[in-house]
């Protein structure tokens, strides 16, 4: 698992968009599982195997939050030959495992902010990723959601999937991840394990006159 | 040579289209029927009292300057998304406009053909048609006036701060609503005239305007918006494309091309127009 | 269940109401152009339904009605010129839709407008296929099919079986695609597109099959006018008010809904024939014109966003 770390407008997100398909970089290349994927559309690289969530959630408006998965869940791949019941029972058990079994019938924006992160969660996995992209999964939670951040951190690394998280906070991603990067101002100013980033000079520097980490 | 001269009342049309856009973010699609109106206002008042027509430009501009009030309070209104809802609406107006005027004064073409307009000038070799000098001199001026207004006047910066960024434009404590107010009654005053200086150049009827509206798209789309002297530019270029394929295809087909060339701006812009804006997504 | 056995209940109400009506002529044509206009309108709803809010439907009905006419005038059967204009309608479609494909909101309409302007301008322009701005006349009507009864088929009763046939079909195909993947696509596309191309599906063959079945079924409606009326010109079949007719209908109706925009159809069209129009023709444009304005200023949410109770949702 790799954090991402980084002050306000660094540029987290913006590099999630553009490793993902969202935005087309005017200079370098993005690789995925040894296939150029530089400049292609989000729904290849999706289909290749990257979920991500968003910051600010964007479920989509009018949609049940089971069909919210559900559309991860259809249109992954091509294949077309599985059954309705199949994938309403994948969508259950997605939501199930984020907490929010009880919600399937209700609107997705109907939820609180907490739910609707892990809504976001849920549909990140519902096209089956090999990579997840976590967009501040923790922030604007309370201490104890954090915590139920933290639990889902570890139990989708037991899952074998691979994570890129970004959050605002040291604490969190400390924590549980491998290997920690921090931007600023769109520059990668510090890459290692934790603790080494953690005590460096250059990293403290970046975040001087933010929050306390 | 007369294509540029056409060109640049060209210009002066699509003014009134991208002020309103750059200001306010809405888009008025019933531009064209606004022009028209002024044309026949200044139709009538050409053919009632023989006046020449280039003075009876700021009455029509009187005219149709109440509108402007109107306009603005519908465009008020229009929900989010702007742009999108502001389309319909003035749809709606198009439409209203359009059979307002034909059941008004009918189907009729009507033209303000004063001699002095048909007269030709010669300038060395080249021979051009007087009215079109003269309307593009108009047009000139007019265009001349109003930069000099958006540049040297208070006021002037108060518009075009807000037609790059309305919020910042607010904290600065400019009010926004009086610029909006200000564009609109301008803009609406801008193409009255226009309509008057049109009706001398070409045929109006009610179903004139749509064609107008188009170029007046394709021009605010070709210069970005509120670019004053991008737009002469771009006008004059329209103009010229237009002569020159006039002369090739023949003229029933002006309407057209401009739809086209409406449509190929469109698609290879595939994105906004206003600062700020973005009419494009990702999903491919 | 009992919704299907509720429709098909109406389906044949209406099928039994010439019957009623005694086939009184009049009666039988308004009602035809009535549900004409509805499944105009429902074809419209579809597209938006997909997210794509076209402000240039006149061009598929326009395509359409011309297909059907040239058709029906070079000797083929009325009602394959009518199927014929289906086609026409999802082809013209399908290439605006692809061309359009990175327009969104209002670039989006205006483009729609844009090549509903380019269609009326090449019909009207290319004379010698299209008879220019005189338009073709002498459009044959729909003719008696030997193997059903003749009252089915004669005269305006043909019309109104057609115009009610493409009306059940589109309300049905439309109903289908709710509970499909179709629908599911569609309604993603619709509210995020970005988000839904980031989960794996490609918006692309979705919203082409959107615009490729709404100008089907608008092509359609176009080409049975044609035959109703048997007289078509570039002024009118390609008029903006016809794009207008089924925005306005589908927005008052009920946006996203699958009967909304049918039920308003025909209300607002009976209301306009039958009251507006007698009264002075003009009042017709002006009433859906005001209809329009007022709709998106006082309709919350204005066009896009009209969540009302009757708002459908992908089950």
């Amino acid at each position: 698992m790799v954090g991402l770390l980084g002050p306000n407008g660094s540029g987290k997100s913006t590099l999630f968009d553009v490793l993902g398909g969202l935005l087309t970089p005017t200079a370098g290349e993005v690789w995925f599982r040894g296939e150029r994927v530089t400049g292609r559309p989000p729904w290849v690289i999706g289909r290749l195997g990257l979920g991500r969530t968003f910051q600010i959630p964007r479920p989509f408006a009018g949609l049940s939050v089971l069909d919210s998965v559900l559309v991860g869940v259809t249109f992954r791949r091509r294949d077309r030959y599985r059954r309705t019941a199949d994938r309403r029972r994948e969508a259950e058990r997605l939501l199930v495992l984020v907490g929010l079994g009880d919600k399937c019938g209700a609107r997705a924006t109907e939820l609180s902010l907490g739910q609707m992160k892990r809504l976001e969660l849920a549909m990140a996995l519902s096209s089956r990723p090999s990579l997840l992209f976590l967009d501040e999964l923790a922030s604007g939670l309370s201490p104890r959601g954090r915590e139920d951040v933290l639990l889902f951190y570890g139990r989708l690394r037991e899952r074998g999937l691979t994570i890129f998280a970004i959050e605002h906070a040291f604490g969190v991603l400390a924590r549980v991840a491998d290997r920690m990067l921090v931007l600023d101002q769109g520059q990668i100013v510090a890459d290692g394990p934790p603790a080494a980033v953690l005590a460096s000079a250059r990293v403290a520097e970046a975040y001087l006159g933010e929050e306390d980490p | 040579m007369s294509g540029a001269l056409v060109g640049c009342f060209y210009a002066l049309m699509a003014l009134g289209f991208s002020m309103v856009l750059g200001v306010t973010r809405a888009f008025n699609l019933a531009h064209g029927e606004l022009v028209v109106l002024g044309g026949y206002v200044g139709y009538w008042l050409w053919a009632g009292s023989g006046l020449p027509p280039l003075l009876l430009l700021p009455v029509a501009a009187a005219a149709v300057l109440p509108l402007g009030l109107l306009w603005q309070w519908l465009l008020e209104r229009v929900p989010e998304p702007r742009e999108l809802n502001s389309l319909a609406v003035t749809f709606g107006l198009s439409l209203l406009l359009q059979t307002l005027m034909r059941a008004l004064w009918q189907g009729d073409y009507r033209l303000i053909a004063d001699p002095v307009l048909t007269a030709s000038l010669r300038l060395g070799p080249v021979s051009l048609n007087l009215g079109r000098v003269l309307v593009a001199a108009a047009a000139l001026l007019v265009v001349g006036l109003l930069w000099l207004g958006l540049t040297r006047t208070r006021w002037g910066r108060a518009v075009r701060a807000t037609s790059i960024d309305a919020q910042a434009a607010a904290l600065l404590g400019i009010d926004v609503d009086a610029a909006a107010r200000t564009t609109f009654l301008l803009a609406l005053g801008l193409s009255g005239a226009t309509g008057v200086l049109f009706a001398t150049l070409h045929y109006i009827y009610p179903a004139a305007g749509v064609e107008l509206t188009l170029m007046a798209i394709v021009l605010t789309i070709w210069a970005g918006v509120g670019r004053l002297r991008s737009i002469l530019v771009a006008g004059i270029l329209l103009g010229i494309i237009e002569a020159v394929s006039a002369a090739w295809a023949g003229p029933r087909w002006r309407e057209t091309a401009v739809a086209l060339l409406l449509l190929g701006s469109l698609l290879a812009r595939s994105g906004g127009l206003a600062p700020g804006m973005s009419g494009a997504g990702h999903g491919r | 269940m009992a919704r299907w056995l509720g429709a098909l209940a109406g389906a044949i109400l209406l099928a039994l109401l010439p019957v009623l009506l005694g086939f009184q002529p009049y009666a039988l044509y308004l009602l035809a152009s009535a549900f004409l206009w509805a499944s105009v309108a429902s074809a419209w709803n579809l597209l938006a339904y997909a997210g794509q809010i076209s402000f240039g439907h006149a061009a598929f009905f326009g395509l359409g009605a011309y297909a059907g006419a040239l058709s029906s005038l070079a000797g083929l059967s009325p009602w394959g010129a009518v199927l014929l204009g289906g086609l026409a309608g999802a082809g013209g479609a399908a290439l605006i839709g692809l061309a359009s494909q990175r327009l969104r909101g209002a670039y989006l309409a205006l483009a729609t407008l844009a090549y509903a302007e380019v269609c009326r301008g090449i019909v009207l322009n290319w004379s010698d296929v299209t008879g220019g701005g005189a338009g073709l006349i002498g459009i044959p009507a729909l003719p008696a099919m030997a193997w059903l009864p003749a009252p089915i088929t004669r005269g305006r009763a043909a019309g109104y079986y057609a115009a009610l046939a493409i009306l059940l079909a589109v309300l049905v195909l439309f109903a289908l695609i709710l509970r499909s993947r179709v629908g599911l696509a569609w309604a993603a596309v619709r509210e995020e597109e970005a988000r839904a191309s980031v989960l794996g599906l490609r918006p692309l063959p979705w919203k082409l099959l959107a615009f490729a079945l709404s100008g089907a079924f608008t092509g359609l409606g176009g080409a049975l006018y044609a035959h109703l009326v048997r007289v078509v010109e570039p002024d009118l079949v390609f008029n903006r008010y016809y794009s207008i007719l089924p925005l306005v209908m589908a927005t008052f109706g009920g946006l996203h809904t699958l009967l909304g925009p049918a039920a308003a159809a025909v209300g607002l069209f009976l209301l306009s024939e039958l009251v507006l129009h007698p009264i002075d023709p003009a009042l017709n444009q002006l009433g859906y014109a005001l209809a329009l304005i007022l709709g998106v200023l006082y309709w919350p949410g204005g066009l896009m966003g009209l969540l009302g109770r009757r708002r459908r949702v992908h089950p």
